[in-house]
C-alpha cells in the first residue's frame, strides 16, 4: 500500500467527503431503523397479545361448556389465512386454523410452551419454513389447558424489508453525494493552485509575461500577487541585461570601427615599421580581429534577446550555401560539399551562412580540423552535417557546448584561436530561430559531428 | 586623378581612422561632420561618391540621402549600425546605392567604392532596348518614349543587364555580383529595393510591372515585345 501522503489531495478530500457522509448517513439510518421497528413490532404484538387474550376466553368458555367441536372454533378464530392456534388437551394438541397444514407444535419452542404451563403471558417471534411468526401463549383460566396461538409477521416483514432498502440506498446515495460535493470542493478550493502551476510553467519555458489574474481572496490574494511580483523582477532583471548587453556591444562598436580603420593602416604599412613594430602590429591585428568578432557576435545574440530581429525567409539552395562557405574559409585547401542534389530550404541567408562558417571555424579550431560537410534530405528535412576530427565531444558537455562562451575542457585549444565564445551559442540561437534543431554526436570512426536540421522547402 | 569621397560621419575619431584608411588606399578625402555640412560641400564641390553615415545629428541621414538624390544621380553608400535592422532597407529606400555595416573598414568600403565606379563607366557605347524603354550605358541616359527617365547609376546598370539578358532570367545572385559586385552573400534587400525603385520609374502601374517580371524564387527577366 501506497502511503497516505503520495494519494493526492484531491483524492484525498473526495475520500473524506464520501466517508464522511456515508458515516453520518449510516447512524441516522441505524438509529431510525431501530426506532421504526421496534416501535411497529411492539405495536405489533400488543395487538396479537389482544386478540389472544380475547380468543383464548372464548376458547375457554367453549372447553367449559363441554363443547365438542374445539376444531371449528379454533379455525373459526384464527385471524388470517396464514394464523394458527394450538389448545393442550389432556388427550394431546387440538389446531385450528388454514396454516396448521405448515405450522405444527412441534414447531413452537419448549420455553414458551413452559412459559404458558406456569401461568404466564409467553410471547416469542420464530420463523417456521422462512416464515416470520409471532406466537403468543398461555394458561386458560378454568379448563388448565395451555392456549398457543401464532400470528403472521409477514406483512411486516415486508415493510421492513422496504425500509432496511431505503435506508441502505440513502446511505450509498449519500456517500456518492459526499464524494461528487468532495470532488466538487477540491477542484474549487485547487483551482488557484493549478493556475499556479500553469503559469510556473509556462514562465519555466520562457515565457515571463506571465501572470496570474489578481484575486481579492485574502487567502490567494497575497500568492498571486508575491508570484507575480516574482514574474515581474525576474522579467525586469533579464530584459535589463539583455539590454547591458545589446548597449555594452553598441557603446563598443566606435572605438572598435576607429581601432579597426586605423589598424588597418598599420597593416598595410607594416613594411616601413621596424621588426619589434612590426611584430607587435601582428599582435594587435590578431586580437583586434578576435574582438570584432566578439562585439559583432555580441550584437547578434543580444538582438534576438531584445526581440529587435526580423527574420527574412527566401528560398535557398542549403548545398550551395555550404558549398560557397567552404570556399570563402581560407582555411586550407577548399572541401567538397556531400549533397545529392540542391536541397532548397526556407531561410535567412545571412544566419544561416553564419551557422556554416561558425560550425566550420569550430571544426578547424577545436576539432583538429574539418574532414567532411555534408548536405542531406531526411525524413521530410533537410539535415547539415559538419564533421571533424578532433576526439569529439564528452556526452556530458553536448548541450553545454551551445550555451555561450562555454568553456568545454579542451585540450585542443590553438594558440591562434579567433573564435569568440559565442559561435556556437550563435548557431543554436539561429537555428532556434529557423525552428530547427542542432546537436552534436560521434562521427563513425572518431571526431565530433555537428548536425543541423532544419525544414526543406518545397 | 584620385577619385574624392566625401565621408559624412559625426563620431570625430571613426571620420579620422576612416579617412586616413580611405588615404591611405589612394583616394582623396572630403570629411563632413554633419548633414548640413554635407550637403553645403556637395553644392561647392564634386565627389564621386559620398559615404554617408545614417546616425548624424541634426539632419539625419536619410534627410541627406534623400536630398542628394533629389538633385541627381551622385552614387551614395550608406554606413548602418545594423545590419538587422529596418535602417538598411529605410537607407536603400532613400536612395543609397549600396550600404556597409559598423565596424567598417577602409578596405571594404574602398571595394565598395570600386564596385560603384565601375558600374558608373560603362565602356562600350551600345544601345539597348527594353519594351519602350532606350538604354544607352555609355551616356548614363534611359528614355522612355523620348522622356528622360532620370535613373541612377544603379538603376541604369540593374535595367542594362536585364535588357542585355534579352529576356531571359536573371539570377538574383547574378544580378548583385553584376551590378554590386558582390558574390555569394550579397544581400538580396539591395536588390529587391532597387527593383521597386526602378518600377517606379519605368513602370505605368509599379504595383502591376509589366516590364520588370519578377521570376518567382529564382530573379528577374524583362517582358518580350509581344508580351
Amino acid at each position: 500500500m501506497r502511503p497516505l501522503g503520495r494519494v493526492p489531495v484531491r483524492h484525498r478530500v473526495i475520500a473524506a467527503f464520501a466517508l464522511g457522509s456515508v458515516a453520518v448517513s449510516a447512524v441516522v439510518a441505524v438509529v431510525t431503523w431501530n426506532l421504526t421497528t421496534g416501535y411497529m413490532l411492539q405495536q405489533r404484538e400488543q395487538s396479537v397479545t389482544r386478540q389472544a387474550l380475547v380468543n383464548a376466553r372464548l376458547v375457554d368458555t367453549r372447553l367449559a361448556s363441554g363443547s365438542s367441536d374445539l376444531g371449528a372454533l379454533l379455525t373459526g378464530l384464527a385471524s388470517s389465512p396464514e394464523a394458527a392456534i394450538f389448545v393442550r388437551q389432556p388427550d394431546g394438541w387440538i389446531s385450528g386454523g388454514t396454516a396448521t397444514d405448515n405450522i405444527d407444535v412441534a414447531d413452537m419452542p419448549s420455553g414458551l410452551i413452559d412459559a404458558a404451563g406456569r401461568g404466564d403471558i409467553a410471547r416469542q417471534r420464530l420463523r417456521v419454513g422462512g416464515a416470520p411468526l409471532v406466537a403468543v401463549a398461555m394458561k386458560l383460566g378454568e379448563s388448565k389447558a395451555s392456549y398457543v396461538e401464532v400470528f403472521p409477521l409477514r406483512d411486516l416483514d415486508r415493510v421492513f424489508q422496504f425500509i432496511s432498502i431505503t435506508l441502505l440506498a440513502g446511505v450509498l446515495a449519500s456517500g456518492l453525494l459526499g464524494g461528487t460535493i468532495g470532488w466538487w470542493a477540491s477542484r474549487r478550493v485547487l483551482r488557484p493552485l493549478t493556475e499556479l502551476t500553469a503559469a510556473a510553467a509556462r514562465i519555466a519555458h520562457g515565457d515571463l509575461s506571465t501572470r496570474l489574474p489578481e484575486r481579492d481572496d485574502k487567502d490567494l490574494g497575497p500568492i498571486a500577487a508575491a508570484f507575480n511580483e516574482t514574474a515581474s523582477d525576474l522579467q525586469e532583471r533579464v530584459a535589463r541585461d539583455a539590454r547591458f548587453a545589446s548597449d555594452v556591444s553598441h557603446e563598443l562598436r566606435s572605438p572598435v570601427t576607429t581601432m579597426a580603420a586605423a589598424m588597418e593602416v598599420l597593416v598595410r604599412r607594416r613594411g616601413e615599421a621596424s621588426p619589434a613594430a612590426r611584430h607587435a602590429i601582428d599582435l594587435l591585428d590578431a586580437d583586434l580581429r578576435r574582438f570584432r568578432r566578439l562585439v559583432g557576435d555580441l550584437l547578434e545574440i543580444s538582438r534576438v534577446d531584445q526581440g529587435a530581429f526580423r527574420l527574412s525567409a527566401e528560398r535557398l539552395d542549403l548545398a550551395e550555401l555550404a558549398r560557397y562557405v567552404l570556399a570563402r574559409s581560407s582555411n586550407g585547401k577548399p572541401m567538397a560539399v556531400e549533397a545529392p542534389g540542391p536541397v532548397p530550404v526556407l531561410g535567412d541567408r545571412r544566419r544561416l551562412e553564419q551557422v556554416v562558417s561558425n560550425l566550420v571555424d569550430n571544426a578547424q579550431e577545436h576539432g583538429r580540423g574539418l574532414v567532411r560537410v555534408a548536405v542531406c534530405h531526411a525524413d521530410g528535412l533537410v539535415r547539415l552535417e559538419v564533421d571533424d576530427a578532433g576526439p569529439g565531444v564528452p556526452a556530458a558537455d553536448r548541450e553545454r557546448i551551445f550555451e555561450r562562451f562555454a568553456r568545454v575542457s579542451d585540450r585542443d585549444r590553438r594558440i591562434e584561436d579567433t573564435g569568440s565564445g559565442l559561435g556556437l551559442a550563435l548557431v543554436a540561437q539561429h537555428v532556434r530561430l529557423h525552428s530547427g534543431q542542432v546537436w552534436v554526436t560521434d562521427r563513425p570512426g572518431g571526431g565530433a559531428r555537428f548536425v543541423v536540421e532544419l525544414g526543406g522547402a518545397r | 586623378m584620385a577619385d574624392r569621397l566625401l565621408l559624412v560621419e559625426d563620431d570625430p575619431r571613426i571620420r579620422t581612422a576612416l579617412g586616413l584608411g580611405l588615404a591611405d588606399q589612394g583616394y582623396e578625402v572630403v570629411e563632413a561632420g554633419s548633414g548640413e555640412a554635407a550637403l553645403k560641400l556637395i553644392k561647392q564641390d564634386d565627389f564621386d561618391v559620398v559615404l554617408l553615415d545614417l546616425m548624424l545629428p541634426g539632419m539625419d541621414g536619410f534627410a541627406v540621402c534623400r536630398t542628394v538624390r533629389s538633385q541627381g544621380d551622385l552614387p551614395i553608400i550608406v554606413i548602418t549600425a545594423r545590419s538587422g535592422s529596418e535602417d538598411v532597407i529605410r537607407g536603400l529606400e532613400a536612395g543609397a546605392d549600396d550600404y556597409v555595416t559598423k565596424p567598417v573598414v577602409a578596405s571594404e568600403l574602398a571595394a565598395r567604392v570600386r564596385a560603384l565606379l565601375r558600374r558608373a563607366r560603362p565602356p562600350v557605347p551600345t544601345v539597348l532596348a527594353a519594351g519602350d524603354v532606350r538604354i544607352q550605358p555609355d551616356r548614363g541616359v534611359a528614355t522612355r518614349r523620348g522622356e528622360d527617365l532620370h535613373l541612377t547609376l544603379t538603376e541604369l546598370r540593374l535595367l542594362s543587364e536585364l535588357a542585355a539578358a534579352d529576356g531571359r532570367v536573371v539570377t538574383r545572385e547574378q544580378l548583385l555580383e553584376r551590378v554590386w559586385g558582390y558574390d555569394y552573400f550579397g544581400d538580396t534587400r539591395l536588390l529587391d529595393v532597387h527593383v521597386r525603385r526602378l518600377r517606379r520609374k519605368v513602370e505605368d502601374d509599379p504595383s502591376a510591372p509589366r516590364l520588370v517580371l519578377t521570376v518567382r524564387g529564382v530573379g528577374y527577366r524583362l517582358a518580350g515585345r509581344d508580351e
